[in-house]
């Protein structure tokens, strides 16, 4: 991966823990979300991030966005953007003000879209008081450069009009995207945005985001649980299980030839239509974060379990130019 | 012959949008007709475009919103004019679309649950009440011991989602009004759930209304479907045959932007592309 010149990458996370200290009936315990994540994102790359139901994705999102709050706690590692030369340390001594870069530099759609909407306040207000001081245009074109927004996401201009109560889930989570995308900042992260719409708005929707990614060159993490739109839309993807990153590498190469066996899974149990059987699932249930087997977290349920996973934690290794994965299995001279 | 278990006639809901002072009105629902369960216990989707009424309809058919014409009956009674609320909340139990909304976040989620096992199903004891909300955790794949005491943001959106699965059935009902219930958790835990929506339906004898925006688990499990567009219904019927060879232009348009994962890693080297 040593190619000279190449550019710096937008977002480099190392070794990133984030755990939720809870505290139940007087036990304090550790919900491990995050457990050394690191990761990177290049200018102009659309990163996927895959993985079942609870295996820390929301976690790792929020962490590297900056919207920490009690109990979820960063443990260690550092979350780092380099907004062309700006470089920006979420973690350090000397954090930065995060109103500053946000919505401009960096925007985050949250999973369950509601809570950046005022549900006091008509949508207009909501846009008005996010994204107007960033796009400096009087207020009529402001208007129309929103509304033009709208449009590319199916959305009419009345739900300008409307209280978020009186929009349909779909419609909310789309206001909340045109939110986030309006300004057209640097760095996008989106979690779960497309999971409430219909199969024909959720493709016009990926498509408006590919171009306004491609418009300003941006950087995008995607999070979704649904490998059809990662196979769709991301350069790059990662997959997640239980708090770790497991596997990583180029999207196609990655549905092509997975080479860890929770992938294979992911991608061998995607539903079609004309499924009229049962997939095979995964046997056994995702572990406790609060308390995850040793070793490698996969193995009470992986097929290819041998001996050494259930001692030792595989690290992720390179098996090709930009592909890593965490397993013996896939790691030539691991094996035993 | 008896009556359907759920039979919505000509029902329509207008809404004015934006306050009443510079609202406009919105037919949200237009005209639906449908009966669910006339020859046993079925699953009925409804599917559609964002905004077309589907939520609008689930609010209706649990009484929770009225329609603003047309009729709907459950068990051949009005529910305009149903007197026993309880009884009928016993018999038709919600699922919504976000669980994060559906949750009281300064609730505990096992409240809900005893709450339901001592309201529906006739838990006297703390100790009843548990053990009801834990056999209906283990339905849906949890348990009360990895929930108890947890607030809803402790628990992930797929998590959250299958406890309210299980709040749905410890009441026993006989109609489950699913509100898009797995389109926060993945592929292989929405098929254990659609797949638990089976066997409700084939060994507890429930008919569950399943909205949805995933055409392969609607194909999957549906007995018949209805399609839905700005509040009315474009195509109705047998939910294979229809989505095996859809005919009105919006049920294909639907069908064919169904994204398939085969496609970019079969086409698209590297960089895949949205066409
Ligand atoms: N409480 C309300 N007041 C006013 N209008 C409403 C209200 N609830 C819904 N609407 C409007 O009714 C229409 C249908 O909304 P509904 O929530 O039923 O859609 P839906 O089919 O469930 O969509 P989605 O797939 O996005 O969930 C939308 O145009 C919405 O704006
Ligand atoms: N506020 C919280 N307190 C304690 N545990 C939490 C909290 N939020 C999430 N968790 C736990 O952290 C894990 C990861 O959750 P999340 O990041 O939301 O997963 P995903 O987005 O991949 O579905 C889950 O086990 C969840 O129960
Ligand atoms: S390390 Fe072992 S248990 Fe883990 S995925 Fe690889 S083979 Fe399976
Ligand atoms: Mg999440
Ligand atoms: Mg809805």
């Amino acid at each position: 991966m040593s190619e000279g010149a190449a550019p710096a990458p937008v977002l480099t996370v190392t070794a990133l823990r984030a755990y939720y200290q809870t505290r139940l009936f007087g036990i304090d315990r550790d919900v491990r979300a995050v457990d050394n994540v690191t990761l990177h994102v290049n200018a102009n790359e659309i990163y996927g991030l895959a993985g079942e139901s609870s295996c820390g994705k929301t976690t790792l999102i929020k962490t590297i966005a900056g919207a920490i709050r009690p109990p979820l706690k960063v443990q260690g590692g550092s979350v780092e953007f380099n907004f062309h030369g700006r470089r920006v340390s979420l973690y350090d001594k000397n954090a930065p003000d995060l109103a500053d870069i946000r919505w401009r530099h960096l925007s985050y759609i949250m999973q369950g879209s509601m809570s950046v909407l005022n549900p006091l306040r008509r949508v207009r207000n909501s846009f008005v008081d996010f994204a107007f001081r960033h796009i400096h245009k009087p207020m009529a074109e402001f208007l129309d450069t929103v509304r033009a927004h709208l449009l590319r996401l199916h959305l009419q201009p009345e739900v300008l009009d409307a209280y978020p109560h009186e929009l349909s889930g779909g419609m909310r989570q789309r206001v909340a995207i045109a939110l986030a995308t309006v300004c057209r900042p640097e760095f996008i992260i989106a979690d779960e945005p497309t999971t409430a719409l219909d199969v024909i708005v959720q493709k016009g929707v990926l498509t408006m985001i590919r171009e306004v990614q491609r418009e300003i060159g941006s950087s995008l993490i995607f999070v979704t649980h649904d490998m059809a739109v990662h196979a769709n839309l991301c350069d790059r993807l990662g997959v997640m299980y239980a708090g770790r990153l497991v596997e990583e590498g180029p999207t196609a190469e990655i549905l092509r030839e997975p080479r860890h066996p929770y992938t294979a899974h992911l991608i061998a149990s995607l539903p079609r239509i004309g499924d009229v059987a049962p997939k095979k699932a995964l046997e056994g249930t995702p572990p406790s974060l609060a308390d995850p087997p040793l070793g490698c977290r996969f193995h009470p349920r992986c097929p290819l379990a041998m001996d050494i996973c259930k001692r030792e934690n595989p690290q992720m290794e390179w098996v090709g130019p930009v592909h890593r994965v965490a397993c013996f299995a896939a790691q030539p001279g691991k094996r035993q | 012959m008896t009556a359907p278990l759920l039979e919505l006639s000509d029902v329509a809901k207008v809404y004015s949008i934006g306050g009443a002072l510079f609202g406009h009105r919105l037919r949200a629902v237009d005209g639906i007709s449908f009966e669910v369960g006339r020859d046993g216990p079925e699953i009925f989707a409804i599917i559609g475009e964002s905004g077309s009424g589907k939520t609008t309809l689930a609010r209706m058919i649990l009484n929770t919103a009225q329609p603003s014409a047309g009729k709907i009956l459950f068990r051949g009674a009005d529910l305009a004019g149903m007197r026993d609320r309880l009884g009928f909340m016993r018999q038709v139990q919600p699922i919504f679309q976000n669980p994060f909304e559906a949750f009281n976040p300064l609730k505990r989620v096992d409240r809900y649950l005893y709450m339901t096992a001592r309201r529906f199903a006739g838990a006297a004891t703390q100790a009843e009440a548990g053990d009801h909300a834990d056999r209906a955790l283990r339905k849906v794949g949890l348990s009360l011991a990895e929930i108890r005491g947890r607030f809803p943001h402790e628990l992930s959106g797929g998590q959250l989602q299958r406890v309210a699965i299980a709040r749905a059935l410890i009441a026993s009902p006989a109609l489950i009004v699913a509100d898009e219930p797995v389109s926060m958790v993945d592929a292989s835990l929405r098929m254990s759930i659609v797949n638990l929506f089976k066997t409700l339906r084939d060994d507890l004898g429930v008919s569950i209304v399943y909205i949805t925006h995933d055409l392969a688990t609607a194909y999957y499990i549906s007995d018949r479907i209805v399609i839905m567009r700005k509040g009315r219904a474009v195509e109705a019927g047998p939910a294979r045959a229809i989505l095996d060879n859809p005919q009105h232009p919006y049920s294909i348009e639907l069908k064919n932007a169904v994204l398939s994962p085969d496609a970019a890693a079969r086409l698209y080297g590297n960089r895949p592309i949205m066409e």
